[in-house]
């Protein structure tokens, strides 16, 4: 009998993971909606920001809703479509990578895509929806916002797995990957040019937050070939680096000697 | 533990808990740092565009009132009341319910002796980073009131999550509310920015709730505002909120007996 290739086999476990999220309808909607709710108070607070204060280092509401958009989509594709990313050192603490490692597929690829997290489905809604209604949307404009929100999302999930991969060589839980998935989150909340110095530093290297929502609100507002290729030279060092850490991390780990159902 | 009442018992056991898990603290303490350093840079800015000060409060006084908000809010924990309603749900209450004590109480009890500690743990990292970062608050004296207003606002914000949660003795499970439930907090409760900035309509809104209970209250005396009122109106709102929680849980304890888990 032939064996399914690789890319089959990961294309079927990443619709079995979404036919598990869409199988309990009621929860499912639940989940959606009540992120649906959650998106829609950030957007609020922020109208009610700009409306008092006014613009703040070049940044209004339209900006900042733009912002959102792209924040949203970046968490639905990168914490929603590929929930694992962001457990990946409570998985290896749990012994969860054993069984696979025996999988004939790349284990990393497979974990990304095993699980969806079906309330971050709704900042996958939420995104697209806040851009069209919120963000002046023009054909460029959303080829721009499509090819920022998959860069931010590269560079998001590359950031947490090189993070979850450090569990592999100093042990723990995982508690580095939630501290720096959370600062990696509330940095990219907020709008870019509000920091300045060691903070903007920080954001554009060791918490690559810049590349998550404020390099791609730039490329959309303000393209330029320079902000395009910055923005894609981020996301493919970051999937390289996040690809070695990985497996650096693998030659390091030592089995957790449980046999789980990944 | 000899010698404590239950619910003195489970207080002091679950305050314990947070001290001997310090892995777990301090991942909530980095969390925190990192909003600071945000609100820092997001907060001056905004009063320097809006010309020195927003609605009365000046840069210093609205990053001491972020300060102190957070660190009410963070006390407790996030999920709570999904994880009340996944013990409701699965019918892991009906052990509690064995007991010869109140399930809210003690529960109550527990969870009011870890959010405690954690307070006292924020509220010490929050200040020391503000003098460090940002110098002193605008009114030091009315820092003494920040302590009081900020143990009525935990205990206010874990009374009403029992409320919220125990809808899952008729609705199996709180799936997702606590989502809501925290946003309520997040923007009515003015975690993320005073009452007075809000339009007329909104701080209405936000004054008919409880949610100011839990996180501008103390936040509000932080910014050097000596409100006194505001402790006796966040004492009200939680022996209501107490009350209001501790009857949900009688009927629902009730409605488990009668029909089964």
């Amino acid at each position: 009998m032939r064996e399914p290739r690789p890319s089959r086999t990961l294309l079927a476990t990443s619709r079995t993971a979404l036919v598990e999220a869409w199988a309990n309808r009621r929860s499912f909607w639940v989940q959606v909606g009540a992120m649906l709710l959650n998106d829609s108070v950030w957007v609020i607070f922020w109208v009610l920001f700009f409306h008092r204060i006014g613009r703040i280092h070049g940044w209004g509401t339209d900006d900042v809703l733009l912002m959102f958009a792209i924040l949203a989509t970046v968490t639905g594709i990168s914490m929603g479509l590929l929930a694992n990313a962001r457990r990946l050192g409570w998985l290896v603490a749990e012994g969860q990578l054993d069984a696979v490692l025996t999988l004939p597929v790349d284990p990393l690829a497979y974990l990304l895509i095993r699980k969806v997290d079906t309330a971050l489905l709704g900042d996958l809604a939420f995104g697209p929806l806040l851009f069209v209604f919120a963000a002046h949307p023009t054909p460029e404009r959303a080829l721009l916002y499509l090819t920022g929100s998959l860069c931010g999302s590269a560079v998001f999930v590359s950031f947490v797995v090189m993070l979850g991969s450090l569990t592999m060589v100093v042990g723990g839980r995982g508690e580095q990957g939630d501290l720096g998935f959370q600062a990696l989150l509330i940095l990219a909340s907020y709008p870019l040019d509000v920091f300045g110095g060691l903070t903007k530093l920080v954001m554009f290297s060791v918490i690559p937050a810049a590349f998550i929502t404020g390099v791609p609100v730039h490329l959309v507002d303000r393209f330029s070939p320079a902000t395009l290729g910055a923005l894609l030279g981020a996301a493919a060092v970051s999937v390289v680096l996040a690809r070695m850490a990985f497996r650096a991390g693998l030659r390091r780990y030592r089995s957790g000697a449980l046999w789980t159902r990944a | 533990m000899s010698g404590l009442t239950p619910y003195a018992a489970a207080f002091a056991s679950a305050a314990g808990r947070v001290v001997r898990r310090p892995g777990e603290l301090a991942v909530r303490l980095l969390f925190y740092v990192v909003i600071l350093i945000v609100f820092t840079a997001l907060w001056p800015a905004a009063a320097a565009t809006a010309g020195g000060s927003i609605a009365g409060y000046s840069a210093q006084a609205l990053l001491w009132y972020v300060t102190v908000a957070e660190a009410s809010v963070i006390a407790t924990k996030p999920r709570l009341i999904e994880d009340i309603g996944n013990d409701i749900g699965s019918g892991a209450v009906a052990t509690e319910m064995l007991r010869p004590v109140s399930v809210f109480g003690l529960r109550l009890a527990a969870e009011t002796g870890e959010a405690l500690v954690r307070l006292a743990m924020a509220l010490a990292m929050g200040c020391a980073f503000m003098l460090l970062v940002k110098g002193a608050p605008p009114r030091p004296a009315a820092m003494l009131f920040v302590i009081p207003s900020a143990v009525l606002a935990v205990a206010a914000n874990l009374a009403a999550q029992h409320t919220f949660a125990g809808a899952a003795f008729w609705l199996n499970d709180a799936k997702a509310a606590w989502f809501l439930y925290l946003k309520f907090v997040f923007l009515l409760g003015g975690m993320l920015m005073p009452l007075q900035l809000f339009p007329v309509w909104l701080e209405r809104v936000s004054w008919a709730l409880p949610f100011w209970t839990m996180a501008y209250a103390p936040a509000r005396f932080a910014s050097g505002h000596v409100d006194l009122w505001l402790l006796a109106g966040q004492a009200a709102w939680m022996v209501v909120l107490a009350s209001v929680a501790g009857a949900v849980f009688a009927a629902g304890e009730r409605r488990l007996e009668v029909a089964g888990g």
